[in-house]
């Protein structure tokens, strides 16, 4: 779990301390994005697929609910049991439920944000069951007891070296044997032990077809299919967004997932869930968890056209500069600073600022949602909750002052051009301008506005 | 109210004005001169090969000269099917093969599926993959192949494209992660 | 036709020159330019830091004070975004707005898209090698170039009116339009990730062996003309109406 009192800014400037590694996560992470484009350059329809992508999640929004019903309907005649929670706990108590009631005594899991927003490894754990998450990135980050900092990519923060020291403590992996190859095999080995030993496996969702009753989940690994063929319970835990009204929508959003996500043509497995196996069973749990409200929200439905591809975290420049365990919400980047403020404006308000609004972001957003517009939003939404320093407030408080009242500014504006050059450099250098290593501008003698008002003179002597 | 009312009713209450549908069929997608050079160039990228087999050569010639030493191998294209107690217990095989029903061009995908459901924990567990396909099966796009399959016949239904394979550490591309670590596609 | 000159209030006390230069290169083409006094900040730190009421009022004032004029022009991407696409935030459904905001151009968009312009009004001799900086509003807002994320033909206005400039070579950056990390208030409020942003920004650019930094946007060009100075380095950051005039090597 996250710790929500995270401020953005300083855990970034802690992170910047170790400017090298600060340097390879941005390269590592912008890497992704240039493989992104990449893929997207070798279809000529990419932005026309973008187009699709965006309308079709938006008339599933505008008819949320018909889906929905549609899709348990035949989730239900497929044999399936569907549970739908409104909450986070409802979903933990759910999930428990089923494993409670089979007797379950360890759970594999593969990637799923849901179910880190939920809490569910700790609600399970405190009950006596043993999770397991299979993803490797998810392992690595379980294993040193922190959440993921990036949402796929989840261990994107650590050094190979780092990885090495805890799989020689925890699998007992040679010391200093930093292979990725040796060190994921090893990992390979670890995980299929527990794959064939456990009692029911979990996986996230990352579409649901109304149409078909049926989720789809990728994954590259193939651990969500590893963790559903062998146990004989499967639980899926979608969001209610996940929706999608009919299967041949998979030809779009197949296309974009992974070229968004990793510059990838396609995940190495995509696999479409409609029934248990003989003799097994399977659950689907709904959870809404505030989604319900944000569709309400004029501002920020489009966040829930979200398909969790992460092409706006690797190209955020500011994401790149410091690590998703900057941000306080389980989503880091921009997307998680719209959802974490719609989810808890006072918890996870400042998140919304940490951004430039340079707008790429938006830009790849394989369902075209709005977000740098969206992080200006969410600023209003900060302000009028009275999260802002006050320090900050008075500033924009005086600034709506002076803004009517033009001569005010420029006598400010011509105070500040005369003392600042002559201010001990020992004052300036400490403002928050200039103390990570950045001049102040030159002043100038004059204004524009005093030249302008020189050469109007000038022209009518 | 249970949940499933209340939020049924939030969202009633709450959702927004949205687009009709659009008709994904109106927008063209990529198409390749040679399906089979696009699709065999792409798999090369992500662990696996792709073969056209040759007249009086068969899939098992294909796989032996590409494994010559191979454990433990299931067939699931023979005309007697292997049997087993429970999915755990093809944990040992070593190469598997296995029929595919279309072969998607732009993604190196193949679609593997069975009515009945109970193969599927041997398509991850066998450590080579090798995935037959009918030559004329193969299309442009996965909009294409979506418009051949019926999916709701199948319990379960996978487009697997390539091996097994991670990044997560260090963006390094691993091969076999916990699924095949090679495949072969054998176009028949 | 009239127009009034749109100086971002930081420009007015900070870059004098660069809004001289915007004025001088428009009476060159016998405009007749306008520079209303009564002008303020057009609102943007207040909207981007969740400020609606003043967002909203100096949207108003803005209006009130430029409606009559023919257009309206700003040597500032940025400020010109926020007119032309963020008031409707705060002033949608005012009148006056409406008929302003067509009207509002950032000078390069007016020079070639209103003027149509395909000569400089003296002749520019200019034999430097450039890099140039795409800013994130005149770029992604604005349409200014072809931003690298999208997959559409490429064009760079910035580019295209260099063509018109006697002797430069222009070159691009690698990534090529990445963030700078000013941001408005984000550069005193994530101070180190602004600056980490900004000392990439300037390695990159320097990296193409330009001696000049060009853009449209006084606020990046402070940004990083300030980490180049604490840095002491040699290139140099320079707005594209003071090559456009041929102050560009006094500058």
């Amino acid at each position: 779990m996250k710790n929500d009192n995270i401020n953005h800014a300083e855990a970034a400037a802690a992170f910047l301390q170790d400017r090298e590694q600060a340097r390879w996560h941005d390269s590592a992470i912008w890497w992704v994005r240039q493989k992104r484009d990449a893929q997207a350059k070798q279809l000529p329809e990419w932005e026309q697929l973008r187009s699709l992508a965006q309308q079709i999640k938006a008339h599933t929004l505008s008819r949320l609910d018909e889906y929905l019903e549609q899709f348990q309907r035949n989730a239900e005649h497929n044999g399936v049991s569907v549970h739908w929670a409104a909450d986070a706990d409802e979903h933990n108590r759910i999930v428990h439920g089923i494993l409670a009631a089979a007797n379950v005594k360890k759970l594999v899991k593969s990637k799923s944000m849901l179910t880190e927003e939920c809490g569910l490894n700790p609600y399970l754990e405190q009950r006596g069951i043993e999770v397991i998450d299979t993803d490797l990135g998810e392992r690595i980050v379980q294993l040193r007891h922190e959440p993921p900092s990036h949402i796929v990519m989840p261990a994107i923060h650590l050094k190979k070296e780092q990885i090495s020291e805890l799989f020689h403590k925890e699998l007992g992996t040679e010391a200093g044997n930093n292979d990725p190859t040796y060190l994921t095999h090893a990992a390979r080995a670890n995980l299929r032990e527990h794959f064939l030993t456990a009692d029911a496996g979990l996986t996230g969702v990352n579409f649901a077809i109304a149409e078909t009753g049926g989720v789809v989940v990728c994954t590259n690994e193939g651990n969500a299919d590893l963790g559903t063929a062998l146990p004989p319970i499967h639980i899926a835990s979608m969001g209610l967004e996940k929706i999608i009204p009919r299967l041949e929508h998979l030809g779009v959003f197949t296309r974009l997932l992974a070229r968004s996500a990793i510059g990838s043509p396609i995940t190495t497995y995509t696999s479409h869930f409609h029934r248990a196996r003989p003799g097994g069973q399977m659950h689907i749990v709904i959870v809404d968890n505030g989604r319900s409200d944000i569709l309400g929200n004029d501002d920020f439905y489009q966040s829930l056209r979200c398909i969790r591809c992460g092409a706006c975290m690797n190209t955020c420049p500011v994401y790149r500069r410091s690590t998703g365990h900057s941000y306080s919400y389980i989503i880091p980047g921009p997307i998680g600073s719209t959802l974490g403020p719609s989810r808890d404006i006072k918890k996870h308000g400042s998140m919304a600022f940490a951004c430039t609004t340079c707008g790429s972001c938006s830009n790849v957003c394989p369902v075209k949602i709005n977000l740098h517009e969206q992080l200006i939003l969410q600023r209003k939404r900060a302000f009028d909750a009275g999260t802002l320093k006050p320090a900050k407030k008075m500033g924009l408080l005086a600034m709506r002052f002076l803004t009517r009242h033009p001569s005010l500014m420029d006598a400010g504006g011509k105070v500040m051009r005369k003392v600042v050059p002559i201010l001990p450099q020992t004052l300036t250098q400490h403002s928050a301008w200039s103390r990570p290593g950045r001049e102040l501008p030159e002043m100038p003698a004059q204004s524009f506005k005093e030249m302008w008002r020189a050469r109007q003179e000038k022209k009518h002597d | 109210m249970t949940s499933r009312e209340q939020i049924l009713a939030n969202i009633r209450h709450k959702r927004p004005q949205g687009p009709a549908l659009p008709d994904i069929h109106a927008v063209p997608f990529i198409r390749f001169d040679d399906l089979f050079a696009a699709f065999s160039n792409l798999i090369g990228n992500l662990g696996g090969s792709a073969v056209q087999l040759q007249p009086g050569e068969s899939v098992l010639d294909a796989v032996r000269q590409r494994w010559p030493q191979h454990g433990r191998l299931v067939d699931l294209t023979a005309a007697t099917q292997p049997q087993t107690a429970q999915p755990h217990d093809w944990h040992d095989v070593d190469v598997a093969i296995v029929p595919g029903e279309v072969a998607v061009a732009e993604s190196a995908a193949v679609w593997v599926s069975h009515a009945d459901n109970q193969w599927r924990s041997l398509y991850f567990l066998t450590q080579k993959l090798v995935l037959v396909v009918p030559r004329d099966a193969i299309v442009d796009t996965m909009r294409d192949a979506y418009d051949r399959i019926a999916i709701r016949e199948h319990g379960f239904g996978s487009f697997i494209s390539g091996s097994s394979r991670t990044a997560d550490i260090e963006q390094s591309l691993v091969m076999g992660a916990h699924g095949a670590m090679a495949a072969l596609v054998v176009f028949v | 036709m009239k127009v009034a000159l749109f100086i971002p209030c930081f420009v007015n006390e900070l870059y004098p020159h660069v809004a001289m230069a915007t004025a001088e290169l428009l009476e060159g083409y016998g405009i007749e330019v306008v520079y209303p006094l009564e002008q303020s900040c057009c609102g943007q730190p207040a909207s981007n830091n969740g400020d609606s009421q003043g967002a909203c009022d100096a949207a108003r004032r803005f209006t009130g004070v430029f409606k009559d004029y023919d257009y309206i022009v700003s040597p500032s991407g940025s400020c010109t975004s926020h007119v032309k696409h963020h008031y409707g935030w705060y002033i949608a459904e005012d009148a006056d707005y409406q008929r302003l905001q067509p009207k509002v151009y950032e000078i390069v968009e007016f020079l070639q898209d209103v003027l149509q312009v395909d000569k400089l009004p003296k002749p520019v001799y200019f034999p430097h090698p450039v890099s140039i900086h795409q800013s994130c509003h005149g770029l992604r807002e604005l349409h200014h170039a072809a931003p690298s994320e999208l997959m559409i033909p490429y064009h760079s206005r910035l580019e295209r009116i260099l063509q018109l400039v006697d002797g430069v070579e222009v070159r691009l950056p690698e990534r090529r339009d990445e963030c700078c990390g000013f941001g408005g208030t984000f550069s005193v409020d994530e101070p180190e990730v602004s600056v980490a942003m900004g000392e990439d920004r300037v390695a990159q650019h320097e990296a193409t062996g330009a001696e000049f930094i060009v853009g449209a946007d006084p606020s990046c060009l402070m940004h990083m003309g300030g980490i180049i100075r604490h840095k002491c380095r040699t290139i140099r950051p320079l707005h594209i109406v003071e090559i456009l005039t041929g102050r560009g090597g006094a500058a």
